[in-house]
């Protein structure tokens, strides 16, 4: 064992060594410093691989060994197939009235944004901090602060600076994640946050006078200009107070708990560009 | 215990909490192997060994968070260290007061990285008391286990090998 003195030395030694990596981190206005990057980059590949593995384990349990109740799930499953090529053969008869009406108004076509499948390769492993990593990335054309989706609703938004093939997604319930937000039957928009201990989300930044009720379904805006439209973000869960003081808890859609598979939408984030007003002043210069 | 030893002992550790920490999204399990994996070795070999599985053990989850690197490791060592030198002065033998010692760990852990995090973005983080209370019961568990292991499994490959000993020697007769 080493002398008390020299223990304390090795202490003092290590704890500086980690201040100071802690403090060339300062992150710059892009998002993530250079060394986040490599290191998303390098470790991503070790996570794919133990994702894989451990996906493949899980894979060949499900498959091969725990086929109980899959009869059945087959049979539940092909009814709601049926179902739902009955709700698309409605839907592609709408679609097209919809692009006949498009056409004869002269309209400009609405795009509908291209996804891509993304697989959740790690969690992150500090406690409280609500991201995950998956398997796509700038090769893949994915950049930051696109949004991230499931069929349910909205997960959240790339951050950082992804790297070549894995890119890390800021959950919506995570402490520092908002997104814009209308409740669908009134149209009173607010802002939905997480970051709370029971899970939920809570929008806030609504009128007071909007009319909010349990079962109201709450979608984005996409007045941040990084999630688009429309998309499901929960549903409002309970309406605690009243004026100024209300709270409004939103179930959010997505089951956080199970996110396997996500989807990227490829549409380029459209940020507010700064004012020409807070630019800062060139080097030397001052300020009028 | 030696540096190979404490670099094996952290980088399963990691790889346990890669694996897992899926199930930890949205707060569904609360749980962290490598400070568990970073108690084992200070308690077994004491405050240097702590440190270094805290440094090394942390830096690691950072490099695999994608955060701030360093965060964890600067938690972990000092970590390591406080449960390396609690160990080496009062000794403690039994894998259940060990499992405590990573419960107790766990508590400091939390509040510590939840400081950093306050120095670091100027905001107090929300802590889910609930969430870190379930993470000390199942550190603790797993550190038990860990713990139990140690113990009982050299002296059952001692008592498997003294077993064939007599049959051999009478086989001989």
């Amino acid at each position: 064992m080493l002398p008390r003195r020299r223990t304390l030395t090795l202490l003092v030694v290590l704890c500086l060594g980690h201040v100071l990596l802690i403090s060339s981190q300062v992150p710059s206005a892009s998002g993530a410093s250079a060394l986040d990057t490599v290191a998303l980059g390098s470790v991503s590949r070790v996570q794919s691989a133990i994702g894989g593995v451990s996906g493949g384990i899980g894979g060949f349990w499900r498959h091969y060994l725990a086929l109980g109740g899959v009869s059945r799930e087959n049979e539940a499953l092909r009814g709601r197939v049926l179902e739902l090529e009955g709700q698309l053969q409605g839907e592609r008869a709408r679609g097209a009235r919809v692009d006949a009406l498009e056409e004869a108004l002269k309209m400009q076509r609405s795009v509908v944004a291209q996804t891509i499948a993304a697989r959740v390769i790690a969690g992150n492993p500090v406690t409280g901090v609500m991201t995950i990593n998956v398997d796509r990335g700038t090769a893949d054309g994915v950049q930051p602060n696109m949004s991230v989706i499931t069929g349910a609703g909205i997960v959240g938004r790339v951050i950082g600076n992804p790297s070549g093939h894995a890119s890390t997604v800021q959950l919506l319930i995570d402490r520092t994640a908002a997104a814009g937000a209308l409740v669908e039957s009134s149209g009173a928009a607010g802002v939905v946050s997480g970051g709370f201990a029971d899970g939920k989300l809570r929008l806030g930044l609504l009128s007071s006078a909007a009319t909010v009720k349990e079962g109201d379904r709450v979608v984005t805006s996409g007045q941040d200009g990084i999630f688009p439209n429309g998309f499901l973000i929960g549903t409002v869960q309970a309406v605690n107070g009243t004026g100024k003081s209300r709270e409004v808890v939103v179930a959010p859609a997505v089951n956080f708990e199970r996110i396997d598979v996500v989807l990227i939408v490829m549409a380029k984030p459209e940020l507010p560009k700064p004012s020409p007003t807070s630019k800062p002043p060139a080097a030397g210069g001052k300020q009028p | 215990m030696r540096l190979t030893r404490v670099f094996a002992v952290v980088a399963a550790a990691v790889l346990l909490q890669v694996a897992f920490a899926r199930f930890a999204i949205g707060g569904r399990f609360s749980f962290d192997f490598v400070l568990v994996g970073v108690v084992f070795a200070a308690v077994e070999s004491g405050a240097v060994a702590g440190m270094l599985a805290g440094t090394i053990g942390g830096l690691m989850q950072d490099f695999v968070a994608g955060g701030v690197v360093g965060v964890s490791g600067l938690v972990n060592t000092l970590v390591g260290y406080i449960t390396g030198t609690f160990g080496t002065r009062f000794v403690v033998a039994k894998a259940h007061a060990r499992a405590l010692i990573v419960g107790a760990a766990t508590i400091i852990h939390y509040l510590m990285l939840a400081s950093l995090h306050a120095v670091i973005t100027q905001t107090w983080p929300v802590i889910v008391w609930t969430a870190m209370l379930e993470a000390v019961v199942i550190n603790a568990l797993v550190g038990w286990v860990a713990f139990q292991l140690t113990e009982a499994v050299p002296g059952a490959m001692a008592r498997g090998r003294s077993r064939r000993r007599p049959s051999l020697s009478r086989r001989q007769w």
